[in-house]
């Protein structure tokens, strides 16, 4: 498959190239009124709404059994790039795009640069600003005020232990990356075969974590064609340089994951470590079952003692996209499905989506389960917690494929190869930076 | 006069131990327990047999979607391969037995086009449908499947050698008609390279995965290629992802290449002397 994600991707840069430009400026619409959205919620409407989530047509069916008027078709278009490629393709042709779309925090500048998506103010957006984490709203709010999704789930990153491998070679939970890097050498002398972590040579979302947690700034909007790009800067080479130098020496494991080999890995303890959001903790449990009960959760090392911050990874939202005929109806939809107190909580309970919204994160029925999994710990409580720390001011840049994919072929190889991650960075950098100019923005630093 | 080189055979063996390793290991794996499938050595079996367990979840899960991938599939590749099978050996035949102006000319555009890879064209492929309202229909998968020029420069190449000029004109003297003339007497002896075409392309359509991932939106029309990887998506990352589907995937892999080594080995004997009659003069 990987194959073809690369041939996807430059053709759907190809894509994204020819389709900027022509349109007018975005203006903020009228905000509907209260009678256009009552007269709109009882219009017999269909929507059609692309989404990965498993069994969601029982939240889907809470909707529509308290707007009777309004159906919604549920497409399952494909998790993540091949649902995006196929939603780039509809908007491209002008037909066969969905009314509401799931879209990963990631993508949204990608997706609002090529207007693709509706700017949610004008149905009543801005009241809902305070359900959600305050990191989350700053996740979906564009540079001039715009929303452009509501949250739906979320991945704010932890640590996933082996308390019996931290028990057996006498390791203390590490509180800082120093202490980190020192319990990566002594567990690694005492059993080569054992590493602390492995941080994946393919995964750059677990990277961007790291980089968000570090308080790095590596990419910002400054107006409609001009981003900044500082992948090379100060926090930047200190988090690339430590992670390199870490895989470099031997005494951290830079694997692929999603792999064979790396499911096996975490089943027979190679790593006794997890950094992992805080959809890992469900996922793990699926998926190395032969370790049940060993494993536990904590907030991640930090780079100053007493420091309490956190980055993300992972999560998405519900968007309105661009042409749309029931842009007040997708609205509502959007904002039902992930403000609801029993839709969300649904989600949480049944599809395990780590909560975007407050109330969910302090309700003590979410928080307070103890899965035996990890030893009787309330895992939730604990990424809930961390969920508070994380960052609201870590944007994406509005090209995320390029960067992943410049990132896979610089930094990411250099973590696969034991070469020097500081010149990665460089590369990075400078070919991040090439590409927003080739493409007409204006590239500051 | 027998002789041998060990070097030789313990080379061919090694690549062919290289070439059925992953078989093997799918076979292996799809025995397993999601449990057993990562916690035990990967090649060899566990004492907990689960293939039959997983094949009966494989068609069970999400309403049994996957028997309707498997007949989506098997639907897509047997109308693509049968229609380009026979428009290749129409074309080949004309283009092999009639001069007429422009015969090498549209032929040299034939063999371009072999070299243009099938991934490249999706896209605008997708936007020529649309206008046509042709997207997320089975249409959108067969219609360009259909066209195989490395089919029909195949055809050409085996009409040439297979179909004796004096046999046309027996069959036009005796007052046959051209299209007569095809169907009763070219079609016959142009048999075996047409199986080969038809497993080439139904292999290709088979194993197709962006062209149906670029046009088809409903999961009830997926083929078995983007219904997989839709599962296996739904295995690895993050948004409430579990790994109880990762058996299924494994198991719903194996079973999709069964009909393939069926067809492969009930046909085997055309696909031979098809490839080689081919092959004779280029």
């Amino acid at each position: 498959m990987k194959r073809f994600k690369a041939a996807a991707v430059v053709l759907v840069l190809a894509l994204a190239a020819c389709s900027g430009g022509g349109d007018d400026e975005t203006t903020k619409a009228a905000p509907a009124s209260q009678a256009d959205i009552d007269k709109a919620m009882q219009t017999p409407t269909e929507l059609t709404f692309w989404t990965w989530v498993p069994d969601i047509q029982k939240e889907v069916d809470m909707f529509t059994a308290k707007y009777p008027a309004i159906k919604v078709k549920v497409v399952n278009a494909g998790q993540g790039e091949p649902q995006y490629t196929k939603l780039r393709t509809a908007l491209k042709a002008g037909t066969g795009a969905p009314d509401a779309v799931q879209i990963e925090f990631q993508y949204i500048p990608t997706f609002s640069l090529t207007k693709s998506l509706v700017d949610l103010r004008p149905y009543g957006a801005e009241a809902q600003k305070d359900k959600f984490v305050d990191w989350t709203w700053s996740q979906v709010s564009g540079a001039n005020g715009e929303i452009w999704a509501y949250p739906q789930d979320t991945g704010p990153m932890g640590m996933l232990y082996r308390q019996d491998l931290f028990d057996k070679y006498g390791i203390e939970v590490p509180k800082t990356w120093e202490e980190f890097a020192a319990a990566a050498r002594k567990l690694h002398t005492a059993d080569p075969k054992v590493y602390l972590t492995n941080l994946a040579s393919n995964q750059n979302g677990a990277y961007m974590g790291m980089l968000w947690q570090a308080g790095a700034k590596p990419f910002a909007t400054t107006g409609p064609e001009s981003v900044t790009v500082n992948l090379n800067d100060e926090v930047a080479k200190k988090v690339g340089d430590y992670w390199g130098g870490l895989i470099k020496e031997g005494v951290v494991s830079a694997d692929p994951d999603f792999t064979d080999p790396w499911y096996q890995a975490l089943n027979r303890g190679k790593y006794a470590t997890w950094l992992t959001a805080a959809w890992g903790p469900v996922f793990l449990t699926g998926s190395a079952k032969s370790t049940s009960g060993k494993w536990r959760a904590a907030p991640l090392p930090q780079w100053t003692a007493g420091e309490n911050k956190a980055g993300n990874w992972g999560g998405s939202t519900t968007a309105v996209v661009t042409g749309t005929k029931n842009p007040v109806a997708a609205a509502k939809f959007a904002e039902f499905l992930n403000t609801d107190p029993a839709v969300t909580k649904r989600f949480a309970t049944e599809q395990f989506l780590f909560p975007a919204t407050k109330a969910l994160l302090a309700d003590q029925s979410f928080t307070g389960l103890k899965p035996e999994f990890y030893g009787g710990q309330t895992v939730n409580q604990v990424f809930s917690d961390i969920s508070g720390t994380v960052d609201t001011q870590f944007q994406w840049p509005p090209f995320l494929d390029q960067a992943v994919n410049d990132w896979d072929e610089t930094v990411g190889k250099s973590f696969a190869d034991k070469s020097d991650t500081g010149a990665a960075l460089d590369q990075w950098q400078q070919r991040v930076s090439d590409y927003a100019k080739n493409q007409g923005f204006k590239v500051g630093q | 006069m027998k002789r041998r080189s060990n070097l030789l055979t313990i080379g061919m063996l090694a690549l062919l131990v290289y070439f059925l390793l992953p078989l093997f290991w799918l076979v292996v794996a799809s025995t397993k327990s999601t449990g057993d499938l990562f916690s035990s050595f990967g090649l060899w079996f566990t004492a907990d047999f689960h293939l039959f367990q997983n094949i009966g979840q494989v068609f069970t899960y999400g309403d049994g979607v996957y028997g309707r991938w498997l007949l989506n599939t098997l639907f897509y590749s047997v109308v693509s391969a049968g229609g380009a099978a026979f428009l290749c050996a129409l074309g080949g035949y004309g283009f092999a037995k009639f001069r007429f102006r422009g015969n090498s000319t549209l032929f040299g555009v034939v063999l371009a086009a072999v070299m243009v890879p099938t991934t490249a064209l999706a896209i605008p492929t997708y936007l020529l449908f649309s206008k046509i309202d042709l997207v997320n229909t089975p249409w959108a998968i067969i219609l360009p499947s259909l066209v195989s020029p490395f089919g029909l420069y195949l055809m050409r190449i085996y009409a040439q050698d297979a179909i004796d000029d004096s046999m046309i004109e027996a069959g036009r003297i005796d007052g046959a008609s051209e299209m007569g003339i095809f169907f009763k007497i070219v079609l016959r002896s142009l048999a075996p390279g047409i199986v080969t075409v038809l497993l080439f392309t139904l292999v290709a359509t088979w194993n197709n995965y962006f062209l149906p991932l670029i046009m088809l939106n409903d999961p009830e029309l997926y083929p078995i290629t983007v219904g997989l990887a839709a599962w296996s998506s739904q295995t690895a990352g993050g948004g409430g992802s579990t790994g109880d589907l990762l058996a299924l995937v494994v198991t719903g892999s194996m079973l999709s290449i069964v009909p393939l080594i069926a067809a492969f080995l009930l046909l085997q004997r055309y696909w031979q002397s098809g490839l080689s009659a081919g092959g004779v003069k280029g």
